[in-house]
């Protein structure tokens, strides 16, 4: 029998801060050095998704247009900004670039979450665009970091080989074609695991919320599947693009690898 | 007069700009007729390499001009320069898939050579065409090394720009790989462009020598110059 989700009053919730007394308790007997580590970013998670929560509370309750579209654009700012500064081999501008590749590639799942399968009304309903937007962009944000980091060192280790194909007359596109490749497959590999063992090893995150707040599993697994093919898409867009526009610096008009970027 | 086939007009090549632009060569000038050949002679770090990249504008100069059978090379369309002046790199790298795919790696609106051009760019440099359907990746250094020079043959080069050919092998292969260059760049009226700071190999072309040190390049070195160079090594 499924009910509505079960409050937990906030003097419960404080009990749980127990797990990570004995999780301090450990490191100070096994010397650990995980204490301080672990104090510090369980405060800080806390306390973000307790604004979060309440800034949530207050999106979905004003629903207008221009909040949601801001929101999203915080949103946006702070992946772009993270997924490029994952990157060792920083270059100026980048972060602009990896804006315009995220906010494509989410955008396109949102557009489609929101015109096509759910049909949520208003279209901007931010109930749903900002779960689902979250949930693209983080995806989008770990792939195109990743494709960025494996291109970088790709083409730093292969200088030779991108300027051997360049010297057998290929285009610097084709040239460093198996380099992006690879960097778009290595990118695409855990979301594609995620999917291949969904339900199996555990349920996904998405799915497993929906049903502690009561939704029939049948109706979560709609939604979850909904995801992984947005997530899938989307990701794949957003690094593919971020790829194209990496590569862009890395390339002359006149087909030329930017050695000097690499050293 | 005839043009050159290849010629440097006191060239500078400089990486990183502004006050920590450091340069790589400078003031270098020489040319290299149609069906000639040049060695450029310098220890590593030389600008040896760079100096090749030049003439397939892998790089560009920072000064000065580079011309190409007797227009400026920036008069040439990049990709169709670098089926003619083929530059055969340091390291015999081979890409993935069997020697066959390896032969016939080229832009995509190019032809696919056919089966006889393949087996003849094999032939020329002492493989038989059995290797076709080899896996490149399975080949000995030597092997790779010549699979490297046939896939810079099979666009029908007019120049060929060789960079330490025979750094990775012994002496006796040392002088197998200078017997087929110079027989090539014969048989297929080739301009050669050889690096190397190999003494043999120097000895072996038998051609005019450029010394390069310290960026800068001596076009009119005697054969007592180069002895005293190799000697001194």
């Amino acid at each position: 029998m499924l009910h509505a989700v079960l409050p937990i009053p906030w003097w419960r919730l404080l009990a749980v801060g127990a797990s990570l007394a004995l999780l301090l308790a450990l490191g100070q007997a096994l010397h650990l050095r995980i204490g301080r580590m672990a104090l510090v970013s369980s405060l800080r998670g806390t306390v973000q998704l307790v604004l979060v929560g309440y800034f949530l509370g207050a999106l979905f309750s004003v629903r207008r247009f221009e909040l949601v579209a801001a929101t999203f654009l915080v949103m946006l700012g702070v992946a772009a900004r993270a997924s490029v500064g994952r990157l060792r081999r920083p270059l100026p501008g980048l972060g602009w670039l990896a804006s315009a590749a995220l906010g494509a590639g989410t955008a396109l799942g949102v557009v489609f979450m929101t015109a096509v399968v759910v049909r949520p009304v208003p279209w901007y309903d931010p109930q749903y665009v900002i779960p689902f937007a979250g949930m693209l962009l983080g995806n989008a944000m770990n792939g195109s970091s990743l494709a960025g980091e494996r291109f970088q060192e790709d083409l730093r280790s292969r200088i030779a080989e991108v300027e051997a194909r360049l010297s057998l007359g290929l285009s610097g596109p084709e040239s460093v074609h198996p380099l992006l490749t690879r960097a778009l497959r290595a990118s695409m590999i855990p979301t594609l695991n995620s999917f291949a063992v969904a339900g199996v090893v555990q349920l996904p995150g998405m799915m497993t919320g929906q049903i502690l707040s009561g939704v029939a599993p049948v109706v979560a697994v709609e939604y979850q599947i909904l995801i992984f093919f947005l997530l899938m898409t989307s990701t794949a867009v957003s690094t593919l693009l971020f790829l194209l526009m990496l590569r862009s610096r890395y390339l002359t008009a006149s087909h030329q690898l930017r050695v000097d970027l690499l050293r | 007069m005839t043009a050159l086939a290849l010629e440097c007009r006191d060239v500078a090549v400089g990486y990183g700009s502004g006050r920590a632009a450091s340069p790589v060569l400078a003031g270098v000038s020489f040319g290299v007729s149609r069906g000639g050949r040049l060695v450029v002679l310098g220890r590593s770090g030389s600008g040896k390499s760079t100096l090749l990249r030049l003439l397939n504008r892998l790089v560009e100069p920072v000064a000065g001009a580079v011309w190409v059978e007797g227009r400026p090379i920036v008069d040439h369309e990049p990709l169709a320069l670098r089926r003619r002046v083929s530059l055969v790199g340091q390291a015999p790298i081979v890409f993935e898939g069997t020697v066959r795919d390896n032969l016939a790696t080229r832009p995509r609106h190019v032809e696919a050579p056919s089966e006889d051009k393949l087996a003849r760019s094999l032939e020329d440099v002492g493989l038989s065409p059995d290797f076709l359907d080899r896996v490149a990746d399975s080949l000995s250094v030597g092997e790779r090394q010549r699979l490297c020079l046939a896939r810079a043959l099979v666009s029908d080069p007019s120049a060929l720009l060789l960079d330490e050919p025979t750094s990775a092998l012994d002496p006796k292969s040392l002088g197998v790989v200078a017997d087929l260059v110079l027989s090539l760049a014969e048989r297929r009226g080739l301009s050669v462009v050889a690096a190397t700071h190999q003494p043999e190999l120097v000895r072996r072309l038998g051609a005019p020598v450029l010394l390069l040190e310290n960026g800068a390049a001596n076009a009119s070195v005697s054969a007592e110059d180069v002895e005293r160079y190799l000697d001194g090594r």
